[in-house]
Parts: structure tokens; sequence; C-alpha cells
């Protein structure tokens, strides 16, 4: 079996809310998945269920051979999460750096003390996901120091270093300006092509276009079309994904939307 | 002629900075003139100069020097135990400060129980008689402290648990975005509080912390009460019991409670200072 991440009959409310509804996905090993939406239509609780950092109602996740079910209790189940989120990778639309440490220890922070490797061998892990990003000549700057696009490139190293089986990106350049969108895109691309298994909130359509192998069009907490990108952009089955695809074409290609 | 913008004219622009400098200035020397006038009210006011104007006897109040001269040296020896007292019982208080802060937002019930008690109790009982408890109540039970420990016990205690809501502010103010990406990297909850949170706290709470420590300094003086510590208030007391020169006494111990509040400012001002700065140049919050 080829599937890496798996998810079952996935349900999530806040409050009295229903925000995920009856989700089930299985992505294969080095596939790339871009989940779009409007916002509100809950594809970012879903990318956080996939960690943990929402807690589902109902379902199960499964990484890499890891089964974790929705609800549960006690130290074991803790220790579950706990290794779950060992196997998966998260990158923020606001990027979260740690403030008071460097890029380098930033990169550093999760095998110094999740993986208790010692500082040699930690710093020289930092130091090539660092270049695999192209920042290692920032290596010493503060956080505050770099520009949107660096940090959000040194929280995508900071997530490698712990060597995923799958990186999960919530919105990762939403927060940033348009002329620093670009490099982000382009570490990511990178890691399309060393054949990481993505998956990404976005709404970069661009992006979703021409590196995805699917695309999952979300709308009020269901999977509303599941497909390869020429099916959603250019001939999407289900009516709100081609009412959402208009909405977008008109902006994004305005040569040929109407 | 129409004025033109002070962003084409740059000497327009240079005298309209000029112009504010100038104003600021002015009012800085104001300032300053007027500590001037207040300082020379307060020498005149304990001159002892008595004179008539016209009809109007006017009398200050006259200082006995002499004894201010052979007394100083020996209230002036109470300012180091005073300064130690307040770092013995500020470093006391951080620490249950820090404990009470984490109790606060346990999800661990009892220890939510625990740390809100304890809140509770100290914040409803007078200062004064938690000293005088920790000093005179006690022994009945069989536990002899001196003035010394009973006092910082005190003040420690006491500290503590009004600086719990400070620590509670530091370590909320840091953003959940941090908790987050700590979690996802798969650290523990201990090591994002020991790692994460906390550092990014301290910063925080250093200058609050500090104006703690400068009231602290001044509340000291209560474990003069217990007798047995030769702290500031504790030693004008003595010497102006016995010559009967309270006035002197007191005031010099006002004074250098105060020459030492001035100075614990200013370094805290500089702290204050130099965090900010290392703020933006090193740490800027995301959130």
């Amino acid at each position: 079996m080829n599937e890496i991440v798996q998810v079952g009959e996935l349900d999530k409310y806040f409050g009295p809310l229903h925000v995920l509804k009856n989700l089930s996905l299985m992505v294969q090993k080095a596939e790339v998945i871009c989940i779009i939406g409007r916002s509100g239509s809950g594809k970012s609780t879903f990318l956080r269920c996939i960690n943990f950092l929402e807690q589902p109602d109902y379902g199960w996740i499964e990484v890499d051979g890891l089964r974790v079910p929705a609800q549960g209790s006690g130290r074991d189940y803790r220790t579950l999460i706990h290794n779950l989120r060992l196997k998966t990778g998260m990158v923020f639309q606001s990027f979260n750096l740690f403030p008071h440490k460097t890029a380098l220890e930033n990169v550093m922070e999760g095998p110094l003390t999740v993986k208790q490797m010692d500082k040699t061998a930690a710093r020289q892990l930092g130091l090539f996901y660092l270049d695999k990003v192209g920042l290692v000549h920032k290596r010493d700057e503060y956080p505050s120091r770099l520009s949107g696009g660096q940090q959000q490139r040194v929280a995508i190293a900071r997530a490698l270093a712990m060597e995923p089986q799958v990186m999960l990106f919530d919105e990762p350049t939403s927060a940033l300006d348009p002329e620093l969108i670009g490099e982000v895109l382009g570490v990511m691309q990178k890691l399309v092509q060393e054949g990481m298994t993505m998956l990404t909130v976005t709404h970069e359509m661009g992006f979703a276009r021409e590196f995805a192998h699917r695309i999952v069009y979300m709308d009020e907490g269901h999977f509303v079309e599941i497909g390869p990108p020429k099916q959603i952009f250019d001939a999407p089955q289900d009516e709100r994904t081609q009412l959402f695809m208009n909405a977008f074409s008109r902006f994004e290609r305005p040569g040929n939307g109407g | 002629m129409s004025a033109s913008s002070p962003n084409q004219n740059p000497n327009q622009l240079e005298q309209i900075v000029a112009r504010q400098r100038q104003q600021q200035q002015r009012f800085k020397t104001g300032v300053n003139i007027s500590y001037g006038v207040l300082l020379l009210a307060l020498a005149f006011l304990f001159s002892g100069l008595e004179f008539n104007i016209g009809p109007i006897a006017i009398t200050t109040i006259s200082l006995d020097f002499v004894f201010i001269r052979e007394r100083i040296g020996f209230i002036f020896g109470g300012v180091g135990l005073t300064i130690m007292l307040a770092i013995l019982s500020i470093s006391l208080a951080c620490v249950l400060a820090l404990l009470g802060a984490l109790g606060r937002l346990s999800k661990f019930p009892p220890a939510y129980a625990l740390s809100t008690f304890y809140i509770s109790l100290i914040r409803g009982t007078p200062l004064l008689l938690q000293i005088i408890f920790f000093f005179l109540a006690l022994p009945q039970l069989g536990i002899r402290l001196s003035g010394l420990t009973a006092g910082v016990l005190a003040l420690g205690l006491n500290y503590g648990a009004y600086m719990t809501e400070i620590m509670r502010a530091g370590i909320q103010s840091v953003g959940i975005g941090q908790r987050e990406a700590a979690l996802a990297i798969g650290m523990t909850q201990s090591q994002i509080m020991r790692r994460i949170i906390l550092p990014q706290a301290f910063r925080l709470v250093v200058p609050p912390i500090g104006n703690e420590f400068i009231a602290m300094l001044k509340d000291t003086s209560l474990i003069s009460v217990t007798g047995f510590v030769w702290e500031i208030l504790w030693r004008s007391q003595r010497v102006g019991r016995q010559s009967f020169r309270n006035l002197e006494a007191l005031l010099m111990a006002a004074l250098f409670y105060w020459i030492i509040t001035i100075i614990f400012s200013a370094v805290q001002n500089r702290i204050e200072a130099y965090l900010g700065k290392g703020e933006r140049n090193s740490g800027g919050m995301i959130h």
C-alpha cells in the first residue's frame, strides 16, 4: 500500500457549529494535494486536524501506518498524537518562528529538544535545511530581521529538519507581500520535485494548477469535488466548484474569463 | 506668497524641526527650574530661620544638625540590609509568582485551586499582619523564625501573590501560534513552556517586576516591627527614640529611601530601554 496519509470519516464541531462533515481522503506517497475553497469552508481546520492541532470529534487519521482515533485519553493516547506529529511537518500562515531564537536555532530546536540530537549534529542538520531554502547566510539573524518570505522559508526548514513523512502547508503565502510569494513557492516547488508528500491549503491557483496532483475543493465542511487540476480548473463537475472557479478566473486570467 | 510644502523646501523643514526641538527644550528647562525652586523651598522650610515680614512672624522648622551629623552614619548602615531584604524577598516572590501563574493556567484542578486559594488568602489579609504573624504567631506552633526570616518569607509570599497576575499576563501574551508551532515539531508541554513560552514571557515581565521591586524596597520597612532587623527604619526609630529626635531621624530615613528609589528607578528605566531595543532588534513578536 502506498497510502501515506489516510483520513477517515472525520467530523469536527466548534460548539454547535459543524465545520467538518464526514471527510475521508487517501493520499499517496509523493502526492501533492491542494485544498482550495472560500474562507470559512473548513479547509484550514481540516489540515490542522491531521496533526491534531485541532482535535476532531469523530473519525481517524493515519499517517505512515500510525492510526490515531479522533478521541481518546490517557498517556498512551497522548503518545500516539505525539508520534503522529513527529511524522508531519507544518507551515503556518503567520510563520510562527520563535522570535527569541536565530534562524539556525529555530531550525535546530526540534532536532535538539525533540530528537535529543547532540548540538553538533543538530547544527549540521540545521545548516543543511537552511541551505535547502537558500538562507544559510542568514543563519545568525533573528526573525525580526528577516523579510516575511525569508521567515516563511526558515519555517519550512524548521519543519523539514524533523524529517517528516508529510508536509502540511496552511496558506503559506497568504500573509506575504506579493513580491515575496515567489520565493516561498519556489521552495515548495523544490520539495514537490524531491517527492515530498504535501497537503497545501492555498489561494495560489497558479501553484495548484501547475504542481498539484489532485485538488480538493471544500465548501461548508464538505469535500465537494476532488480531482486533477485539469478537471477542477477546466471542467468542474459540481456546480459549486464551477461558481468558485468562475469567480476566480475573472481575476486570475482576465484574457479568458468573462 | 503661498506657503510651499515643507517636503519640498529643506530650509523650511529644518525650521520646523528646530522650532519643535526648541519647544521641547523650553519645557525641559522649565521643569528643571521648577525642581530648583521646590528644593529651595524645602531647604527654606527646614532652615530654622525666624523673621518678621511686617506684622507676620515667620517661623521655619529648625533641625538638630549636630544630631544628624552624629547619627546619619548609623542610619545609613541600614541601606545595605534594606536592599538585601528586598532582593531576597523579590527572588522568593518571583518563584512563587511563576508557580502561581502556572497553577492559574493549569488544567489540573488541584493546581488551579491551590494557586487561586493562595492568591485569595494573601491578598485578603494585610501585609503587616502577615509579617507579625510569621514572627509572633508561628512560635506558638513551635516554629521559631528570626525577624529577618519571618520578614522575608512574609514579604515574598505577599508579593508573590500579587505578582502572579503579572506572570500570568506575561505567559498569556505569548501568541498561541508559538505554542502551535512548537507542538507541530513535536515538543512536549513542558519543553514548550521552558524553551519557547517562558523566555519570551520573561522579557515582558521584567519591567513590571522592576516596579514591584521598587515598591518592595519601601515595604521592607514593615519588617522593622519585628524589632530585630537592623534596616533603615528600625535604625532611625531607635536613634530617634533614644534622643527624642524623631523628626530628624525619620527625615533621614525618608531621604535614604527616596534616594535608593531614585537610583533603582533609573536602573529600571535603563533595563526597560534595553529590553525595548532588544525586542526590535532581535525578537519582535510575530503576533
